[in-house]
């Protein structure tokens, strides 16, 4: 990274234009609109008023959803931090039968979260739901809804939010220093105190890290409260929508909004200061890689191993039942009697055959192709100016370019639709609430702190003498840019292309509040497939969204992770960051980047991705 | 040829460079030689055009260049890490200062050619990717692109220090062997002695920023101008206080009795010498290390413990605890 003033990178037209354009966009889009939120709740009329406040120490429900969000997230530490850290033994650290097996099936989160996640768990242990109409065949007196509220809402989300820990603990637990196991089994500790004692200790702040990752997931969850919370159980974001809907009781939406970001800004703060306040990993010069420890007592390996694989199955099954049951008439599904002749292509011919039908997929593939690639051709730019020009001003720009990672989206979206419901000259005096583009901008918006990120250490992994060598040889900036320094960085361009595009696919919690009625993006399809009592052909058709999902999550996935194989999947299970594509002589050639967040992302980043979603 | 003309580089508060005053002839192989940090590197940056000095004045061919973007210099570079494209071919690494400058197609393919014959890579290596290439292809690649310009300048910043040690041997004579062919003006930066003393005309050691003294590799080695130069240049032996006492004694009265004072290891003889005046003091050998072609013996003397090398062959190995004779001449002691 290079020192320069702000006066010598004005000397560049480029630059200026770059700078220009950002200062635009932040003022427009990032700092306008959740000043604004803050305004219109503590100052409606011009005057501080605390109304919004009253309100809601006056609602009940209210109030009901912040306890039930503390409650959750509180619960979802606990479980998550359990079902998270007993996977990650299981798949790197012990030597169980089968872990890579078992990998593929706790990892089948990262290719099915959210709204889906949600949806799928529904039509298959909700009311009216496979396994809940199978078992009340046999057992006839069971409660219909007994999957549903906080029990429901806490297995799902557990579920679903083991992501960070198979990413992130994972790579932690790679960086531990074998010989300091090794040393303690020297002095004849045994399995469990070494896990105890060494292993788990030094995972401590990565621990954290994702307990309050986990914590945040929780506070803010949206698509699992609302489709297995039932009326018992609705936390803030449920709550936020709903009260964003009325314009006599926006303001307690954006109270809300306000004491989630709140939330998210103090937690995040603490995980800073814990990350910051010592050495946990290696000392060594040359670490030893870390080998798969054995568990010695014959019992305790039986009752791992069996745990192991039911784990596995819970993972497993909804994904595969979820591929069966987008091959199999509704009425099967709902009768619960599969026969050879329940099998059929019919939901898949509905999907590509009624454009009605295939719009919302379409609609999605477009908004999230598009935001993706704008996201990461407009980062390309500000990433170089500012990994090439630090001083004062680029690193205020940069911190205000990640208020997406330390704002909920949900605030984010109130803020842009209240912000932007009245002409705005900022914008060339255009309303963009109810148009297609806010939808657009918003994602955006939330992709930029993780692409920046991402793309300025793959400018910063390009080493400077690349630079001066073409310098010393004549070539020009711009010229420098295009023939040296982006063949370096595309393949990690691609990649954070690829991963945004990814998770704004089957995105529910954005859209919900910024959608335009006539293009309705699939999360909305989908939630609207889990409403009402027999919507059966929308579950079929849900199933057949969920299946297509899964094959073009898992295939970007692969592209960005798996090509190179082995290399590739150790990558991903273990964070490995390579994002320097280019950091040396034969760096283009190798594999795609893989900009798995470690610890450093995830200390900013209430969703990082790939991030949980629930 | 290149004349820096009080020099000051500084990092904000810190000062690198306070006054550097260098000359470079035409032709030269001018070597800056010094410890990590010592500002040689930075030397070499500011005279490539990659830092800016905040005082004094850069000339090459007698025209001042300090204010000139490094491409308008004429100086080719090779890198420590030889900084090669990943993205291109050798072909297209070592023609892109060539499409720079818009060089016809095929007036580039014969530069190329030519340059490559030169540095001794086929054909088929031109063909391949940089990262197919070993250690010290990579390094003749890098001094081909920064060759095919015809720069009047070639810089060179460590560019052996990536290679095993003999692939190291090998090509720093195939350097010198190249400069000396192409009379080009070389400044060669190393924190290596024995590369310095081996392949340049001249040296300037550097020690904080400043430079201690510049000569002919003989001069720095023989008549090291201060304490430093003395003891980073080559191996020596720091003389007590009792052995100096002693040496006057036995004949080396003209040493003065308060200076630092060194002794480099081949000048201390264990047998006494055919020609030349020496002196003779007593000791008792502590240790003998074997190297091959010479062992290092190391002698217990006045309180001082004095290590010598003796050629393989003669009359010794001495035994650990055995009497020996040390003869010295006194001319040979430098002191500071």
């Amino acid at each position: 990274m290079r020192n320069s003033s702000w006066r010598a990178m004005l000397r560049s037209p480029l630059v200026v234009i770059v700078l220009v354009v950002l200062v635009w966009f932040i003022a427009t889009f990032l700092v306008l609109p959740n000043a604004n939120l803050l305004i219109s709740t503590f100052f409606p009329d011009g005057k501080l008023s605390f109304r919004a406040l009253e309100k809601l120490i006056s609602s009940e429900r209210a109030l009901k959803s912040l306890w039930h969000s503390f409650a959750l997230a509180a619960t979802l530490a606990v479980t998550v931090n359990v079902v998270g850290i007993f996977i990650v033994l299981v798949t790197d650290y012990f030597k169980i039968r089968g872990s890579r097996v078992l990998w593929l099936g706790y990892a089948t989160t990262l290719i099915y979260g959210g709204i889906v996640l949600a949806a799928g768990y529904n039509f298959i242990y909700g009311k009216n739901g496979f396994i809940t109409n199978a078992a009340l065949n046999v057992f006839p007196d069971i409660d219909p809804n007994w999957f549903s509220g906080y029990f429901a809402v806490v297995v799902v989300m557990t579920l679903a939010t083991t992501t960070n820990h198979m990413l992130f603990l994972g790579s932690s637990l790679a960086k531990i220093d074998y010989q300091t196991i090794e040393a303690a089994r020297n002095m004849g500790a045994s399995t469990w105190r070494i896990l105890w004692r060494i292993v788990l200790p030094a995972l401590r702040p990565m621990i954290f890290a994702v307990t309050v990752l986990t914590f945040l997931t929780g506070l803010g969850a949206l698509t699992a409260p609302l489709v297995l919370g039932g009326t018992d159980f609705q936390t803030i974001a449920p709550m936020i929508l709903t009260f964003s809907k009325s314009s006599g009781s926006r303001d307690l939406a954006a109270l809300l909004a306000i004491i989630l970001g709140l939330a998210t800004i103090v937690l995040l703060a603490m995980m800073n200061r814990v990350e910051k306040s010592g050495t946990y990993f290696s000392v060594a010069k040359v670490a030893t890689p870390l080998q798969k420890q054995p568990i010695r007592n014959p019992l305790a390996n039986v009752l791992v191993h069996v745990a192991a694989y039911v784990l596995f199955v819970v993972y497993a099954l909804p994904v595969l039942l979820i591929v069966l049951f987008s091959f199999l008439e509704s009425t099967a599904i709902s009768t619960g009697t599969i026969t050879w002749d329940s099998f059929t292509l019919a939901n898949y011919a509905t999907v590509f055959g009624t454009p009605s039908v295939l719009k919302p997929f379409v609609v999605s593939v477009v908004y999230s192709a598009l935001a993706s690639l704008i996201v990461v051709l407009g980062m390309l730019f500000v990433a170089r100016v500012f990994q090439k020009h630090r001083n004062p001003v680029t690193t205020l720009l940069e911190y205000l370019l990640h208020i997406p990672w330390i704002l909920p989206t949900i605030l984010i979206a109130l803020a842009l639709v209240m912000t932007f419901d009245r002409p705005n000259p900022l914008i060339g005096g255009q309303v963009l609430t109810g148009t297609t583009v806010l939808l657009l901008v918003a994602y955006v918006i939330v992709k930029i702190p993780f692409t920046l990120r991402l793309l300025k250490a793959a400018f910063a992994s390009v080493p400077e003498s690349l630079e001066d060598a073409a310098r010393i040889l004549g070539a020009g900036p711009l010229f420098t840019l295009r023939t040296v320094l982006v063949p370096l960085v595309l393949p990690t361009a691609a990649a954070i292309t690829a991963l945004n595009f990814n998770s704004l696919l089957d995105d529910y919690d954005t859209a919900v509040f910024l959608y335009h009625p006539l293009y309705e993006p699939l999360g909305l399809a989908i939630r609207a497939s889990t409403e009402g009592e027999n919507n059966l052909d929308a579950m079929s058709i849900t199933f057949v969204y969920t299946v297509l999902l899964m094959i073009i999550m898992g295939f970007t996935m692969w592209l960005v992770y798996g090509r190179g194989g082995a290399r590739g999947r150790r990558g991903v299970r273990r964070g490995t960051r390579r994002a320097g594509a280019g950091a040396g002589p034969g760096a283009a050639a190798a594999p795609v980047a893989v900009p798995v967040p470690a610890a450093a992302v995830a200390t900013v980043s209430p969703a990082p991705t790939p991030a949980p979603r629930a | 040829m290149i004349r820096f003309d009080d020099i000051e580089v500084t990092f904000g508060e810190h000062i690198a460079i306070p006054k550097l005053n260098l000359e470079v002839e035409q032709g030269e192989f001018f070597t800056l030689l010094g410890p990590s940090g010592c500002g040689k590197t930075t030397a070499l940056r500011t005279l490539a055009g990659f830092i800016e000095p905040s005082a004094g004045e850069i000339y090459i061919g007698g025209k001042a260049a300090t204010k000139l973007p490094s491409e308008k210099r004429s100086v080719g570079m090779v890198f420590q890490n030889y900084a090669l494209f990943p993205s291109m071919s050798v072909r297209e690494n070592i023609a892109f200062g060539l499409k720079v400058r818009k060089t016809h197609r095929a007036e580039t393919d014969r530069l190329v050619d030519e340059i490559a014959a030169q540095v001794e890579l086929t054909s088929e290596q031109l063909a391949k990717n940089v990262s197919e290439l070993s250690g010290g292809q990579q390094q003749r690649v890098a001094i081909a692109r920064a060759l095919v310009l015809k720069p009047r300048i070639l810089l060179l910043d460590e560019p052996l220090s990536n290679l095993d040690a003999k692939l190291r041997v090998q090509l720093r004579e195939q350097l010198k062997n190249l400069q000396r062919e192409l009379g080009i003006t070389t400044v060669y930066v190393t924190h290596d002695q024995e590369e310095a003393l081996t392949m340049s005309d001249r040296i300037a050691v550097f020690n904080h920023g400043v430079v201690e003294q510049v000569g002919t590799p003989e001069e720095i080695y023989n008549r090291s101008a201060t304490e430093f130069v003395a003891t980073f240049v080559g191996a020596m032996n720091r003389l007590t206080g009792e052995f100096m006492q002693q040496l006057r004694h036995a004949g080396g009265s003209t040493l003065a009795p308060d200076k630092s004072s060194y002794l480099r290891l081949e000048k201390v003889a264990l047998q006494e010498p055919a020609h030349g005046a020496s002196v003779r003091l007593h000791g008792v050998i502590a240790d003998r290390v074997y190297q091959g072609s010479h062992s290092t013996y190391t002698i217990d003397s006045h309180g001082s413990r004095i290590r010598a090398l003796v050629p393989e062959g003669g009359a010794l190995p001495l035994v650990a605890g055995a009497a020996a004779t040390l003869y010295i001449d006194p001319s040979a002691v430098l002191q500071y």
